[in-house]
């Protein structure tokens, strides 16, 4: 065809679904992120533990395998509340340090070389683009959190009589939304840090001094002023409050009730939110 | 010293202090030294303006006791609580929402302060305020320095400051204009390190002498001028401010020489964090490679542990076998003159990829 004839036509090919389109992010993020040998290390020592539990399950359903070889009691442990809860704590704790290096350099590079025009001109919206970033963090961290939790709590119900399933099976919404609400909470304080300080390095440490320093101001307030009223300053003693009550498992709190822990919850991370949805704009003014 | 080295190193520390003082990164620090400040401020404010009121409270409530306030548990009924500690000094407010009748009920004995929510005659929560003397307020605040302060302020506001000096520069690309420089890798080194430990000290140390001063601000002044003239007032004054110095030596020198070798602060920062929570458990021997537990042996007032503590914070209150003060003072002195001679040495092969950054 002559150059001259030459002229825009809009694309007529096949469309992706606009529901579908943020996937495009995280599929790009994903094959960029594991070309960090650090971060391979770490999550594959994100399994160890759950391989770790998985053996003892074993074991425990069948100690006479065990007693063939070695003196052991009927059972190892109890398996029930206290271990799935014991499961998602250390998860979770090693999926923070997993975001504190995964989640900082997801926004801020974008705003840095002022690349979030070049999102926004395509048919990508800003609650697709969050929604996609958030993606990578939750995708990875689900892989080690509410999948092998669930994963083990099949095992446990599989080996497991009919009583333990009668008596535990409100675990399995446990596991799920425990971790859920944690890998929410953590994506969001990632991207709103990331989004407002353009320094990955920085971001990634500040998401550290966001987490330890809001608890020992909680501890502080608590020692200095005697009151309970600092605990609404640490984030991981109210998310832990919130987990203990999805588990069941029964604690002296304080005085600082369930609902105010899930309104403090919920406060940090609308804060995160609101943060994130200022930075994150088509357009930057420079003064 | 060669005179032209000492001229080197003042121009690279006046150029560094303005940046560690005032630079935009800097702002964490300055709120992470305020806040403990804060903190104490709005205690003393709210002990000097409750303490007449308490004692009107604790006219109204003869019998009540701190001990009896504390078995006040959620889930009790109004009859349980009144039976245990009389009728109410005050009862805030009464209000019926969404068919819940719900009502605060205010106790104190004069130094201590409890209040009751209740929705439909049952306790649903509770806000005891325990009262502060002046003997108690002394080892909140030593709990306070050496579980908190030190071990996060401190070592939180050294990570950046500290990191930031090789680190900031490799970010804002104009580290090669002190490499291109006609002076010593050594110099810029020493340079670096000694205008970011002046800034951390003028910060913290400030903050500390902050603390003191407004935690013995609500308490008689009779009971202060005792404690400063003839207790030891001035000697915990003095010995905190100097831990506070040597804490951020002890920490800038392991972070001004991780910030050489590693691009990422956070896996330094995160190892040193549980090296250093982690030192009451270790072995006498692996205790001495740690700034905390030198740290902890200066300072003046020892914090007892209570059997109900917690277990992590009993782990981070122990301190087994402290050093005597010179040997802590020596031993920070040369983990720290150590670091820095690593890093002044790694110094010298430092070459720069500005691309590899971000």
């Amino acid at each position: 065809m002559a150059v001259y004839k030459r002229s825009y036509k809009s694309y007529a090919g096949p469309m992706t679904a606009e529901w579908s389109r943020f996937w495009i992010i995280p599929r790009f993020a994903w094959a960029g992120l594991f070309k960090q040998r650090l971060l391979t290390i770490l999550y594959v020592i994100c399994f160890f533990y759950p391989l770790g539990a998985a053996l003892v399950i074993y074991f425990n359903s069948n100690m006479s395998f065990l007693r063939q070889y070695v003196p052991v009691p009927d059972k190892l442990l109890d398996i029930g509340n206290s271990f799935f809860f014991a499961f998602t704590t250390v998860q979770s704790g090693l999926g923070f340090i997993l975001t504190a290096l995964i989640g900082p350099g997801l926004i801020s590079p974008d705003l840095m070389n002022n690349a979030l025009p070049l999102y926004f001109c395509r048919p990508l919206s800003r609650t697709g683009y969050v929604v996609g970033k958030m993606t990578v963090i939750a995708a990875l961290l689900s892989l080690i959190t509410w999948i092998p939790g669930l994963m083990l709590f099949g095992l446990q119900a599989s080996l497991a009589d009919q009583a333990w399933w009668n008596a535990n099976a409100y675990l399995a919404g446990s596991i799920f939304f425990s971790s859920l609400l944690w890998i929410m909470v953590i994506s969001v304080m990632a991207l709103a840090l990331s989004a407002w300080v353009k320094w990955k390095v920085v971001a990634g440490g500040l998401m550290l001094v966001v987490m330890f320093v809001g608890a020992a101001l909680g501890e502080m307030v608590r020692e200095i002023a005697r009151s309970d009223m600092g605990r609404y300053l640490d984030l991981g003693y109210n998310m832990a409050r919130v987990w203990s009550s999805m588990f069941r498992i029964v604690e002296d709190t304080g005085s600082i009730t369930l609902e105010e822990s899930i309104a403090v919850v919920l406060a940090y991370s609308a804060v995160c939110v609101l943060l994130l949805m200022k930075k994150v704009r088509a357009f930057e003014v420079v003064r | 010293m060669n005179p032209v080295w000492m001229s080197q190193l003042w121009a690279v520390m006046r150029l560094e202090l303005k940046k560690s003082f005032f630079n935009r990164r800097s702002f964490w620090i300055y709120l992470l030294a305020l806040a403990p400040v804060l903190i104490f401020a709005g205690h003393a404010l709210e002990v000097s303006t409750k303490k007449e009121r308490r004692a009107s409270l604790a006219a109204r409530n003869t019998g009540v006791t701190a001990e009896k306030m504390r078995q006040v548990r959620r889930g009790m009924t109004m009859d349980e609580v009144s039976k245990l500690l009389g009728p109410p000094a005050e009862k805030i407010a009464t209000s019926r929402r969404q068919g819940v009748e719900r009502q605060n009920w205010l106790y104190s004995d004069g130094r201590s302060e409890l209040r009751v929510y209740f929705a439909d005659e049952e306790v649903r929560g509770t806000n005891f305020r325990g009262a502060c003397s002046f003997g108690e307020d002394t080892i909140v605040f030593s709990a306070v320095y050496q579980f908190f302060f030190l071990r996060l302020m401190v070592f939180f506001g050294c990570v950046f400051v500290f990191i930031n000096l090789f680190r900031g520069e490799m970010l804002d690309k104009s580290l090669h204009y002190y490499l291109l420089a006609p002076l010593r890798r050594e110099i810029v080194v020493g340079g670096k390190f000694l205008a970011g430990l002046l800034a951390t000290s003028v910060i913290f140390a400030s903050s500390v002498a902050l603390q003191f001063l407004i935690l013995n601000l609500h308490f008689e002044p009779q009971v202060v001028e005792q404690y400063m003239g003839q207790g030891n007032g001035w000697h915990h004054l003095m010995s905190y401010l100097g831990v506070t110095v040597l804490a951020c030596l002890g920490y800038g020198t392991v972070f001004l020489t991780a910030g050489m070798f590693l691009r990422n602060p956070l896996i330094p920062a995160v190892a040193i964090e549980v090296w250093e929570s982690i030192n009451g458990i270790l072995p006498a021997m692996l205790r001495k490679f740690s700034v905390i537990y030198y740290l902890r042996s200066l300072t003046p007032v020892e914090v007892p542990i209570d059997r109900g503590v917690p277990p992590p914070i009993a782990m981070l209150a122990m301190n087994v076998d402290p050093a005597p003060g010179w040997a802590a003072v020596l031993g920070l002195l040369a983990v720290s003159g150590a670091m820095l001679f690593i890093a002044a040495r790694s110094a010298r092969g430092l070459q720069i990829n500005y691309g590899a950054e971000g």
